[in-house]
């Protein structure tokens, strides 16, 4: 049978095992389920809600594993909390806590809005921001909305914890930056500012239930007509999510009017090169982005 | 093979299980424990007809592992609405209304409905369709599912969890 985080291309290996042959481990606590996975006899794929790992183990797409760890009920994962700066969000916190808690409304809004374009109720009440995270789909939802942050992941093992910056954690298609010892404890995001906003798009055939076509979050904060600070993430046209420095960089500073517009809608498209799929043409999805990025600046010069 | 016991409290009665930990949830009521009013739809977390209440939320039973399901957890199906004064009112208002055309995603809709309810009974249209946009039904569209659920709403029994 293929590794614990191989995607599988010979299915004939999938289909030799069922859910009922997957041992699985509860660990009661963070330090438990840290020595599950320092020692390699006793490491498991993590598992948090399912709504990612049962559909790609039951279709194929990731040969299950001999052994998986869940740290779903960790309290230690599944609190959201605050400092002065930061919003603290545990790994095993979910979508419709997200959405439900007063503290991400405030400081991560754009966070908020996207936890509820995932799936429906079920599956926001189901699946985990550790979960979306570590599954490093390019069309994972939360995704840009952590990035406009420049907030961190931080990872744990029986080594110790490290944080690593959502933008460095994606390294690739499906790839992160994680060791085959450490877990996700939780995501450490600077709040927005005072007098900053956020946005989130989303663009899918239908509103709930849809994996993206494109979608992207932005903070910032214009003043006067001219652009003080810009962030801006896209999801869906690269192997990761992408944060357009360029355009923000180019942006900044400027004052929006029709030509600067245009002009940042120009520069975004340009500034991305996606691929077709089952969802969009790459044309369409070029085409968009720039729409997009361009309505997150509109919508901030209306303010 | 390695199996877990959990003991839950699913309709109102106990059951004790040992299970396969990553045995899907569905698979246990429907298999194991003979509730097959939960129907297997997608299989895929898309239809919503496998949907079921843990602990006061609504989650797909054909993506969650049995053995995630905590020890003592409460956990309606279909199957325990009937015994519940909110499960009674929408199952009246279901008919009533000829919401259901082949059934089929009904089981799922009307736990929903519950679950929606039960956590906030002053559902506004917009909002019922919000909390049933993880149930697919390709029959007969929605108008007649979101005027059940707004008629049940009205009647809801005020300071119960239905």
């Amino acid at each position: 049978m293929a590794g614990w985080n191989e995607r599988v291309t010979d299915l004939s290996i999938a289909s030799t095992m069922t859910f009922d042959d997957v041992a699985c481990a509860f660990p009661a606590s963070l330090q438990e389920a840290l020595e599950l996975m320092a020692d390699e006899k006793t490491r498991g794929r993590l598992l948090a809600g399912g709504t990612d790992l049962m559909v790609q183990w039951e279709s194929g797409v990731l040969a299950m594993p001999e052994r998986a760890v869940s740290v779903k009920a960790l309290p230690e994962l599944r609190t959201i909390e605050e400092t002065e700066a930061d919003v603290i969000i545990g790994a095993s916190v979910t979508h419709m806590d997200i959405r439900r808690s007063p503290l991400t409304q405030k400081h991560v809004p754009s966070l908020v809005d996207a936890a509820a374009t995932i799936g429906g109720f079920q599956i926001q009440t189901m699946g985990t921001i550790g979960g979306s995270v570590a599954n490093a789909s390019p069309a994972g939802d939360l995704a840009p909305s952590l990035m406009i942050t420049d907030g961190a992941v931080v990872l744990a093992s029986v080594r110790g914890e490290r944080e690593v910056p959502i933008t460095a954690f994606w390294t690739g298609y499906r790839k992160t930056d994680m060791q085959p010892d450490e877990l996700i404890v939780r995501f450490r995001l600077p709040k927005m500012p005072e007098g900053y906003r956020e946005a989130w798009r989303k663009l899918g055939p239908r509103q709930a239930q849809a994996i993206s076509k494109v979608m992207g979050s932005c903070r910032g904060c214009v003043e006067g007509g001219v652009v003080k600070s810009f962030r801006v993430a896209i999801g869906s046209v690269a192997p990761t999510c992408v944060r357009l420095y360029d355009v923000e960089k180019w942006i900044e500073g400027k004052k929006l009017n029709e030509g600067t517009l245009a002009e940042a809608e120009k520069r975004t498209s340009d500034s991305i090169t996606p691929i077709a799929d089952i969802r969009s043409t790459a044309e369409y999805r070029k085409w968009v982005t720039g729409r997009i990025v361009r309505g997150f600046l509109e919508q901030f010069a209306d303010q | 093979m390695n199996k877990v016991k959990r003991t839950w409290q699913i309709n109102g009665e106990e059951h004790q299980t040992e299970i396969p930990p990553v045995r899907r949830f569905l698979d246990v009521l429907r298999e194991d424990l003979g509730l097959k009013g939960t129907k297997e739809g997608c299989g895929e977390g898309e239809c919503g007809a496998c949907t079921v209440i843990v602990n006061g939320e609504a989650v797909l039973s054909c993506m969650l592992p049995a053995g995630q399901v905590p020890e003592n957890a409460e956990v309606t199906t279909v199957e325990g609405l009937e015994k519940t004064p909110g499960g009674r009112l929408l199952q009246a208002a279901y008919a009533e209304k000829g919401a259901a055309q082949c059934g089929f995603c009904i089981p799922g809709m009307i736990v929903s409905s519950y679950a929606m309810l039960s956590r906030d009974p002053s559902a506004d249209p917009a909002r019922i369709r919000e909390a049933h946009a993880g149930n697919i039904c390709r029959c007969t569209g929605y108008e007649k599912i979101v005027e059940a659920i707004q008629s049940a709403a009205e009647q809801w029994p005020a300071g119960t969890k239905g």
